[in-house]
């Protein structure tokens, strides 16, 4: 079954005074109809890019500088994102394709009623206000939270509770594909808990896919089907969740689970040295710096992303098959 | 839902309508409130600092008396009349005294602030009554226009922030905005007014005209008015523009507007309801600081430009030392300006719901 969102090539940086510095490189990644995939990894690394570039929200100096990005829908339809013109990809913001962004406690209008807010983008979609106004109210009842909130303003709402507003605005048009990114970061683990619950339970109910941009591996281990950890603007590994939590290959992917606490007085070990930023990305792997199984083609060669089995993709030299045999 | 809940749910929202409705009449009250302290507190001050300046308005008026009539007094009859004058201006008491009988007959006796020196015996009232609708025609006029023009152009050009005519426009806005309202002024005087003949450029309508509801007085009143208008209005709208850009730049930086953008909806709706709705808030505020900080300059315009408005007044009654004129010229341009300020500082809880509760 072909991908609902098929990403080729992806890259995108930033535009300096001379020359683009990339933040994403070459990033492929498939995402399948009704799954919740993670996107992970530390801040800087290039995820919040990728959501933004998956979305076309890229705003200057950020510049989408390649790649492909294929939406298929369930209906057959077919949209090459990169290449749709603005008014079109209006259409297709929030029918098909919503955002749940980052630094959501401010991602509403503070002197719009939430009413306004939520129900603006149905009427332009084509909806009637009774039509938008009934839509808004089943979208909050998805999240929990009561239809009389239509009538307050964000300031007079708690944060959790102006997250659950996103989130519903986000599905009121039964989109295909969400991409939200970091939702859950503002907010405390219960409210955290719960949201992302009821968004496995959106999921369930809509049938939709979505895209979840975290740098919490427990929100991961919660939610999602599959995770792809994405390291200096690249994708490491990508996997299932229970391989990638019971079995990292990726040196980048043990490391990060070897750095979650868990129960029985294990010690908790984190990866030596810091992330690369956009600026300095090694050559070769650009993990090779902070690799404890480094060897001599790290440092010159890309490794590409390829398959190991088991639904299991890695982008690393040691799992190369000519290495594997001198080993 | 259970009728019983339904109706309690119907109670508790009327209850919260009357909440609001309470909160809003309380911050109305409590600006309504500062405004008077205000209003006193000006007052006091114009009344105390007139009298710091050097010079007794007696010796003034009894040298121009003098002058006039071409002979000297003896000191006796100098002394006669100095007193004479001096009961007639209330000027006989100690300071503390006059400063009580001052306030009691300006609020109690109906604005009774006085004969003025300048054209005694005329009342100083009235002189400030026939004198303010210049002052406040212009001004107000000047400054609204400014407002609107200066926002309007300032979004347009914060939204296109990175097109080469924004760029443009902001350092001519710049150029503009530092340049002294009177060097514009005279420019307008020099280069439209005398060298191009384009348009009048001093008195308040022509010459050979008498105030009466004719076409012919009503267009030369207008263009008269243009260039002491365009000159205040250039010098404020450039402020205007730049900071209007400013507060739509950093709201075009806001998550909310990402979030907007990410709704599909169209440019113009992000636009007017999430960018410029948003930025008209301080800019609001702006123009109620604005109004306080830019009526100086328009006394200035009216002096260029020989309009009988109360900076004129002002300047006449400032050689004269008339402390009655003085202060009564004061008290009324504190007050439009006090009263334009308390105009948008309750227009604001309209435009923005966190002022009905943090104010």
């Amino acid at each position: 079954m072909p991908a609902l969102l098929e990403i080729r090539g992806l890259t995108a940086g930033l535009q300096g005074q001379r020359a683009v510095t990339e933040v994403v490189s070459q990033v492929d990644l498939d995402v399948q109809a009704g799954e919740i995939l993670g996107v992970v990894g530390e801040s800087g690394c290039g995820k919040s890019t990728l959501a933004a570039a998956i979305m076309r929200l890229l705003l200057p100096p950020q510049v989408l500088q390649s790649g492909s990005m294929t939406l298929r829908l369930k209906d057959g339809k077919t949209y090459e994102l990169l290449d749709l013109p603005e008014a079109d990809l209006r259409q297709l913001r929030w029918r098909r394709l919503s955002y749940i962004p980052q630094g959501s406690m401010n991602s509403l209008n503070p002197v719009l009623r939430i009413e306004r807010q939520m129900t603006d983008t149905l009427i332009q979609h084509g909806l009637s206000r009774e039509e938008a106004l009934r839509r808004s109210i089943a979208a909050l009842e998805l999240v929990n939270l009561e239809p009389r909130l239509l009538d307050s303003y964000p300031h007079e709402l708690s944060g959790g509770m102006r997250q659950r507003v996103i989130i519903a605005a986000a599905v009121s048009m039964r989109p295909a594909l969400i991409v939200a990114d970091e939702l859950t970061t503002a907010l405390d683990v219960v409210t955290q808990r719960q949201i992302l619950q009821e968004l496995a339970a959106i999921r369930d109910e809509l049938g939709a896919t979505i895209l979840i941009i975290t740098h919490d591996m427990g929100v991961v281990a919660q939610i999602a089907d599959r995770v792809a950890v994405m390291y200096a603007g690249k994708i490491a590994e990508l996997g299932t969740v229970n391989g990638i939590f019971e079995s990292p290959l990726h040196p980048y992917s043990q490391g990060l689970i070897g750095s979650i606490p868990r129960e029985g007085g294990h010690r908790v070990e984190g990866l030596p040295g810091e992330a690369p930023s956009p600026w300095n990305y090694p050559a070769g792997c650009r993990f090779h710096t902070r690799c404890p199984h480094v060897i001599d083609r790290c440092r010159a060669q890309v490794p590409a992303l390829l398959p190991q089995g088991d639904g299991t993709w890695a982008a690393c030299h040691l799992y190369e098959p000519e290495v594997l045999s001198n080993a | 839902m259970t009728a019983n809940a339904e109706a309690r749910a119907g109670a508790s929202a009327a209850e919260g309508q009357d909440a609001e409705r309470r909160e809003v009449f309380q911050y109305a009250l409590r600006r309504f409130g500062v405004y008077l302290f205000t209003l006193w507190a000006a007052i006091t001050v114009a009344f105390f600092i007139f009298r710091l300046v050097p010079g007794d308005p007696m010796n003034i008026l009894l040298g121009n008396l003098a002058r006039a009539e071409g002979r000297q007094r003896d000191a006796e009859e100098e002394e006669a009349l100095i007193a004479h004058f001096r009961q007639i201006f209330g000027m006989d008491e100690p300071l503390p005294n006059q400063y009580v009988n001052y306030l009691r007959k300006a609020i109690l006796g109906g604005l009774d602030l006085g004969p003025s020196f300048v054209e005694y015996p005329t009342q100083t009232k009235d002189l400030v009554f026939r004198r303010m609708p210049w002052t406040i025609g212009i001004f107000t006029t000047s400054v609204l226009l400014a407002w609107i023009v200066g926002t309007g152009l300032g979004a347009l050009i914060g939204w296109l922030q990175r097109s080469r005519l924004s760029k443009l426009a902001v350092v001519i806005s710049t150029l503009l905005q530092i340049t002294p309202v009177y060097l514009v002024a005279l420019g307008l005087i020099i280069y439209v007014g005398y060298t191009w003949r384009i348009l009048p450029a001093g008195g308040p309508y022509a010459r050979h005209l008498q105030p009466e509801w004719t076409w012919e007085f009503i267009s030369s009143l207008l263009t008269h008015a243009i260039l002491p208008m365009l000159s205040n209005m250039i010098v404020i709208g450039a402020g205007f523009t730049l900071g209007m850009r400013a507060l739509m730049i950093s709201v075009l930086g806001e998550d909310y507007l990402t979030f907007a953008r990410a709704k599909g909806l169209s440019p113009f709706t992000v636009l007017k309801d999430y960018a410029f709705r948003n930025a008209l808030i301080p800019q609001v505020t702006a123009l109620a600081i604005i109004v306080g900080a830019t009526l100086n300059g328009t006394f200035i315009i009216e002096v260029l430009f020989q309009l009988p408005g109360l900076g004129t007044l002002f300047v006449q009654a400032m050689g004269l030392r008339d402390f009655n004129t003085m202060q009564a010229v004061v008290l009324f341009s504190i007050f439009a300006v006090l009263t334009l300020t308390l105009i948008v500082d309750l227009a604001l809880p309209l435009l923005d719901p966190r002022v009905r509760r943090t104010a």
